[in-house]
């Protein structure tokens, strides 16, 4: 017996109501003088037992009337006991528990809870000769050891069971216990499917279980199905996606959030607030409106004022499954760079200036770096360590000194960028001041059209083959590569085919000549772009692509792009962790705490760990225990685990086979059998007898 | 005929208006009176017979016929009418404007009225608190008056007890005589009625008039009640909803059976309702006795 209002019982106590009245409202009768009182007395006396029954009835009739309102209220059902036993005997049995994301969904209390109570009732009702396992049916779903009587030990299993952050797959883990269950010599099997029973765990269009009996024969598992939603849908909705971008146009420091929020349930969602936080402040915030089973995305933005590893995250309004309505990501932040951008050749006259172009470039809003121009003997004595990139423009080669620090500062880690002009005619004296930062000496500048002749445009040398993948010229596809190979290059240098080292040719020209050379040397990287960067060689810095490749050549050049990208783990695999030589990590560590042991791959260039425990933000320790900022990331909840859609228990009775779900429970099948319909009933009737009563 | 209710009678003054007011309305309702008066009128002629006394032959007869014939006389003499009132508790009992006392009052002293109107003779007997009250029939018009006093004079006390009276009137009464019994009859035993119907036995014209009030015949009563004796200390606590009914049915078998037995012993039995006319009460008495067998 159950009751949907129980506080209501404390009603019942109207049930005394008719006790009192008879007890204390006595009222005083009205004397009257009567001379025919021989009859009354006799009446009396006649009518006396007949009363005293009457009486009794009333009395009966009301108390059941003001009892039976109240327990009617608070809504009894009978639910019938569901016993496993069946007519064959003893079975066999696993319990299979459902752990994934949706059984963490709650109202009130969560469904995994309800599934505690369900597998410990599934035990319950076993016989003690019927053996049983408990399976928790998780990503990887294994027996922890064969069917056993302990039901004691099986109790605690269920006890110690603990929702997960994943996608199940009920169909593996009901085929891993019919399994188990062939190694019962007992003949009856059954199985009980503890479960929200969501659409994206079980799979109706495969096989259902099937288990081979002792001689053999294909047997169907008896089922039972303990629905833990009691047959009531799962309105969710959640976060599936954010991706996070630079965002320019806003302003230094600005990036771009856009988050994919899907709504799980049949009903519009309105004014549902999206919050955006930065190291857990929130900062800003969205409404997103979501259709019926529908997609929206919503983009936040924010400006960060420092750079570095920040861990930002999205987070809706918490519903009933709320570890799915935050979403995080580790972005990092490029710092604020600091370029020495050395004028090989100023001009008055702007334009002429050989530098103009490249300090509006690298000026222009949104862009990371900060271009301090000086000429070349000012530049010399400059102290490099204070910059992050060094950019010579058209310079006359160098005393050695400036080389020699030059060289140093690449070591270093810092950044060269090197363009040509008229200063580097006298490619001998170049090579030799330049030649230990060069990935490849100059072999000879070549002339590919005076720029004043009148048929420059068609015989100009242009850019043909783009190493599209280099983080450099990865933005230039489509449209924005037009923008790039358009360039004419009147004038170029042309370079030894002997590299320095580990030189990558990004570009090169008609002709096959490379004309952009990349190569890391120590910690630093060096640029090498064959022409000018002022209009002297070619039409590059009136190109629509000049001021994009300028600030990405720059930022590459300070290893910025590299710590743009974003390192994506998700809940339950294991992530692998670029490893550096220098800084050697050892475990990783969640929000909560929990820790994963990294292990090196063969090659040593990187590491994993895993699986991931639970979703949010994850440290990268050293083996001082120390965070590696660079490596910090963000574990994300599979998108398909949040949806909460549900099967119908009838359409998984169907597909196991309506003559082996022997006593499936839910909402649809559940033996309930309402009492309050009958009490209600009870007390009309005890209302209307006791009106017939008085009238009598 | 103006039919004369309790309540227009409990707005009239004293006894002998109301008693007036009645016979008023009797002498408009009766076109011929029943009594003929103190006379000797000749009835009949009889052939002679040895015995028969010879002052009554008629000579003129003899002379005619020549043989000897006697006259016959139908000698009646003036009628003695006791009027018997119950004055015992229960008859002060009224819900309809006057009590059943009242009602016995207006009753006796209008049949009086009319009875020494005409030259008979009528008195008055009063049973109450174990004694008897008796003034004898006289047939002067100024017994009226002695009539009227007596009966105002008593109220309703004590037990009934018609019995005794009944006892009284049979040994007093010295020849036939009506007597007109005014009661609501509720003794206990019955012993009352048996006692007065003994009256007929001894060829006295009996005639009964039970009293009865509205509230007596439909039992009016719907709370908790506390009924009180007007006889005696008895008291009783009861719901009246729950047993009207069997006591309207107990109380109606015990007028069926009272009307039956005298109807039995060759007795008038009037019941009249408090509330009823009292004139159409005594018309409806007289026609029946005018076109009856006396």
């Amino acid at each position: 017996m159950t009751f949907a209002h129980p506080w209501l019982l404390l009603g019942a106590l109207a049930g005394l109501i008719p006790l009192l009245i008879h007890l204390f409202d006595r009222r005083r009768p009205r004397p009257v003088s009567f001379p025919a009182i021989a009859f009354v007395l006799k009446s009396q006396k006649r009518t006396a037992s007949r009363l005293k029954l009457k009486r009794l009835i009333l009395y009966a009739l009301r108390t059941l009337f003001f009892l039976a309102i109240p327990i009617a209220l608070a809504r009894p059902e009978f639910v019938k006991s569901a016993t496993a036993v069946t007519a064959k005997g003893a079975a066999a049995t696993v319990v299979v528990v459902d752990t994934s994301l949706a059984m963490r969904w709650r109202d009130g209390s969560s469904l995994f809870d309800e599934a505690r109570k369900e597998a410990r009732a599934a035990l319950a009702d076993l016989l003690t000769e019927e053996p049983a396992a408990v399976l928790a049916c998780t990503r990887a779903p294994a027996m922890t050891g064969p069917l056993s009587f302990e039901k004691s030990r099986l109790v605690t299993q269920v006890d110690e069971l603990k929702p997960g952050y994943e996608a199940v797959d009920l169909n593996r883990c009901l085929e891993v216990a019919a399994r188990a269950l062939e190694e019962s010599p007992l003949a009856n099997r059954r199985l009980v499917l503890v479960s929200a029973l969501t659409a994206n765990a079980l799979r109706l269009e495969s096989e259902p279980p099937i288990t081979t009996g002792p001689k053999g024969e294909k047997v169907k598992p008896e089922v039972v199905l303990r629905d833990v939603a009691k047959g009531q849908t799962l309105p969710n909705r959640a976060l599936l996606d954010v991706r996070a971008e630079p965002a320019p146009q806003v302003g230094p420091g600005a990036w771009q959030f856009t988050f994919t929020v899907r709504n799980f349930s049949a009903e519009a969602q309105r004014d549902v607030e999206l919050t955006l936080k930065v190291d857990g402040e929130a900062v800003t915030k969205g409404f997103v409106e979501l259709a019926p089973e529908g997609t929206t995305q919503k983009t936040l933005t924010y400006r960060f004022n420092r750079g570095g590893a920040v861990y930002v995250e999205g987070a809706l309004t918490p519903d009933a499954l709320p570890e799915d309505d935050v979403r995080g990501l580790v972005v990092t932040v490029p710092k604020a760079l600091k370029a020495l951008v050395v004028n090989g050749e100023p001009n008055p006259l702007k334009v002429k200036d050989e530098a103009y172009f490249t300090d509006a470039a690298l000026s222009a809003p949104g862009s990371p770096v900060r271009a301090v121009v000086r000429d070349a003997d000012a530049a010399w004595k400059e102290e490099l360590s204070a910059y992050d990139v060094v950019m010579l423009l058209n310079v006359a080669p160098p005393p050695a000194e400036v080389t020699t620090r030059l060289e140093a500062f690449v070591a270093g880690g810092g950044g060269l960028f090197v363009s040509f002009g008229d200063r580097a005619n006298d490619v001998d004296a170049f090579n030799a001041a330049l030649g230990p930062v060069l990935p490849r000496k100059l072999r000879v500048v070549k002339t590919a059209v005076e720029p004043n002749q009148a048929d420059s445009s068609g015989r100009a040398a242009r850019l043909t083959q783009l190493e599209a993948a280099h983080p450099v010229l990865s933005p230039f596809t489509g449209l924005a590569r037009e923008g790039l190979v358009s360039t004419k290059l009147y004038r170029y240098a042309l370079f030894e085919s002997v590299s320095a080292g580990d030189v990558e040719v990004l570009a090169t020209l008609d002709d096959g000549a490379p004309a952009l050379l990349a190569m890391r040397k120590g910690k630093g990287r060096v640029l090498v772009f064959g022409s000018t960067v002022d209009r002297d060689w070619s039409d590059f810095p009136i190109r629509t692509a000049f001021l994009p490749f300028m600030q990405r050549a720059a930022a590459w050049l300070t290893g910025s792009l590299d710590e743009r990208e974003q390192l994506r783990a998700r809940v339950g695999e294991s992530v692998t962790l670029p490893l550096t030589a220098e800084v050697a990590v050892v475990v990783v560590k969640s929000a909560s705490g929990e820790e994963r042991a990294l292990t090196k791959d063969e090659t040593g260039a990187a590491a994993s760990a895993g699986p991931l425990p639970e979703p949010g933000r994850y440290e990268v320790l050293d083996a001082a225990g120390r965070p590696v900022e660079a490596l910090a990331f963000s574990a994300t909840l599979d998108p398909a685990a949040s949806d909460t859609t549900k099967h119908d228990v009838e359409a998984v009775t169907a597909w196991f086979g309506e003559e082996v779900v022997k006593l499936a429970e839910g909402e649809s099948t559940e033996k309930k059998t309402p009492l309050w319909t009958w009490l209600l009933l009870v007390s009309a009737l005890a209302f209307v007898g006791e009106g017939v009563l008085l009238r009598k | 005929m103006s039919l004369l209710d309790a309540q227009l009678l409990s707005r009239l003054g004293g006894l002998k208006v109301r008693a007036r007011a009645v016979v008023e309305g009797v002498l408009s309702g009766l076109h011929k009176s029943p009594h003929q008066g103190q006379s000797v009128e000749f009835a009949e002629h009889k052939e002679y017979a040895p015995g028969d006394e010879l002052k009554h032959l008629d000579w003129k007869a003899f002379g005619k016929f020549d043989r000897y014939y006697v006259k016959r006389f139908e000698h009646e003499t003036n009628l003695r009418c006791t009027l018997v009132v119950d004055g015992s508790g229960s008859m002060g009992f009224g819900t309809a404007g006057l009590t059943k006392l009242e009602v016995a009052r207006v009753l006796a002293a209008t049949l009086a009225h009319l009875l020494l109107k005409q030259q008979d003779a009528a008195g008055v007997a009063i049973a109450a608190k174990g004694r008897v009250v008796e003034v004898p029939p006289r047939s002067s018009a100024s017994h009226l008056q002695v009539l009227f006093d007596t009966l105002e004079r008593h109220e309703a006390a004590g037990e009934t007890d018609l019995a005794a009276t009944a006892d009284l009137l049979a040994e007093k009464l010295p020849r036939r005589s009506l007597v007109c019994v005014f009661s609501d009859f509720l003794d206990d035993n019955g012993e009352a009625l048996k006692r007065l119907l003994a009256l007929r036995a001894r060829k006295h014209d009996l005639a009964l008039f039970h009293l009865v009030d509205p509230a007596e015949l439909e039992f009016p009563y719907d709370d908790p009640t506390l009924f009180l004796s007007m006889e005696d200390a008895r008291q009783l606590e009861v719901n009246p909803r729950e047993i009207k009914q069997s006591y309207l049915e107990e109380f109606g078998r015990f007028l069926d059976e009272t009307k039956a037995t005298c109807t039995a012993a060759d007795v008038d039995y009037v019941r009249v309702r408090t509330d009823e006319p009292l004139d159409a009460v005594l018309v409806k008495f007289l026609s029946g006795r005018v076109g009856g067998r006396r």
